[in-house]
């Protein structure tokens, strides 16, 4: 298991170097919450708030999520676990962040847990990756000898399902939501200003949270993340109402991989592949 | 009565809506249930179309562009193939017949291949049977 204390003596202590040092305006990391299990993510942005840093088993959030907040050519550090370096990777792949402006303070971590139910995360509703993909420094040791388990073995059952089923399921899914966007506010891919589904002209879809309107927003949402998404599950987990979205996410990110075989967010050369094409590209695709 | 569907097409510019043109003034026949939206290109296609016409009562969805390799604008249709690969996707994972949405490549010479595809398209839409799942109940 991860040394949780180890790692947050690293992060402060990298976190005050950083910031003495001139090198970064701000770093990104995990602070103190009304309790230990609810930390808050945290911009120390001088000596003084170092302090405040913690780390432990409870601290899932996506910090890639508030780097697109500061303007660009900030110098900011950043805490990123596995799916974060990839939210990182891609978001340079995106060019809305630069790599020289960033420095990755990575955290190799297993054993992360989800505060709502006390669950460990794992590849049932994440990536499942334990080691960052892309760091400056690296603030622990690296996760070696788990057993590799796809990503996408969860999606066998919803797969084998009759389609009217199927809609039947996300049909009462969807009209769980309560339009709160908090799955919006969570992920770090969604950064459009403004979102489609707060544009008037066009009126894309109905605001009130019922049906075809949640349907449209959660479609369309699943849309503009394919081959972006990179299955950190926060957004299911920032969801009061428990809507699975990481079902829907898994499975497109799994087609795009079949399609134009590339995995989002694992490597700083890439293109997404939905702003890419290839000439040689089948049409079978559209079958 | 039997059921006639309700097909948007959507077609681009310098292809597909000059293969629809060539179909007319060849007088071939083909069923009327497609009514054809004009884009300048199959890359101008928002995906949120899709799901909002069926939302709004289409059964079916026929999307039509220049061949690979021949789009006026060089790579629009390249972009367009991921694209829409990815909403038929979406579409199937959630539930909905994929069987509703369809993407042809049809070039401005070919009236006759429009006219066959619309044929083919509304057969299979009508054996689907009307489209409940998305559409908004009043």
């Amino acid at each position: 298991m991860t040394d949780f204390k180890k790692i947050e003596e690293n992060l402060k202590k990298e976190a005050k170097r950083l910031l003495e040092s001139g090198e970064v305006t701000v770093v990104l990391a995990y602070g103190k919450g009304f309790d230990e299990k609810h930390p808050m993510p945290f911009a120390a942005k001088s000596v003084a708030d170092v302090d405040n840093i913690v780390f432990n088993e409870y601290c899932n959030y996506n910090m890639a999520r508030y780097l697109v907040r500061y303007p660009q050519g900030t110098k900011i550090a950043i805490a990123v676990k596995a799916a974060d370096s990839r939210a990182v990777i891609q978001l340079i792949q995106e060019e809305k962040i630069k790599k020289e402006n960033l420095v990755l303070l990575g955290i190799p971590v297993i054993g992360m847990k989800n505060p709502k139910t006390d669950e460990v995360i794992d590849s049932k509703t994440t990536c499942g990756m334990h080691n960052p993909v892309l760091y400056d420094v690296l603030l622990g040791e690296e996760v070696h000898g788990q057993k590799i388990v796809s990503p996408y073995d969860v999606l066998a059952e919803y797969e084998a399902m009759d389609k009217d089923a199927r809609w039947q399921f996300w049909k009462d899914q969807f009209d769980k939501c309560i339009r709160c966007y908090a799955c919006r506010k969570a992920c770090p891919m969604c950064y459009c200003d403004p979102c489609f589904i707060d544009q008037n002209k066009p009126k894309w879809a109905d605001k009130a949270p019922q049906s075809p309107g949640n349907i449209m927003y959660h479609l369309t949402r699943f849309h503009h993340l394919a081959g972006r998404c990179i299955d950190c599950g926060e957004c299911s987990r920032a969801c009061p109402v428990d809507i699975p979205l990481y079902l829907f996410h898994k499975k497109v990110a799994k087609e795009c991989e079949e399609m134009f075989n590339q995995v989002s967010g694992m490597s700083i050369e890439d293109k997404p592949v939905l702003v890419n094409f290839r000439v040689e590209d089948s049409d079978k695709i559209l079958e | 009565m039997d059921f006639e569907p309700k097909i948007l097409g959507i077609a681009c510019n310098w292809c597909t809506y000059t293969g629809a043109d060539l179909a007319g003034t060849t007088r071939l026949q083909y069923p009327q249930n497609v009514r054809v939206v004009r884009v300048m290109c199959s890359s101008r296609i928002n995906p949120s179309f899709i799901f909002r016409a069926l939302q709004l009562g289409a059964d079916g969805v026929l999307v039509g562009g220049c061949h690979p390799g021949d789009c006026h604008y060089n790579t629009g249709n390249l972009y367009a193939r991921r694209r829409l690969a990815t909403t038929k996707k979406i579409l199937e994972f959630a539930g909905i017949e994929p069987g509703r949405f369809r993407v042809e490549w049809i070039s401005a010479s070919e009236g006759n291949r429009f006219a066959e595809v619309v044929e083919e398209f509304t057969t299979q839409v009508k054996n689907l049977g009307p489209q409940t799942k998305l559409k908004i109940q009043e």
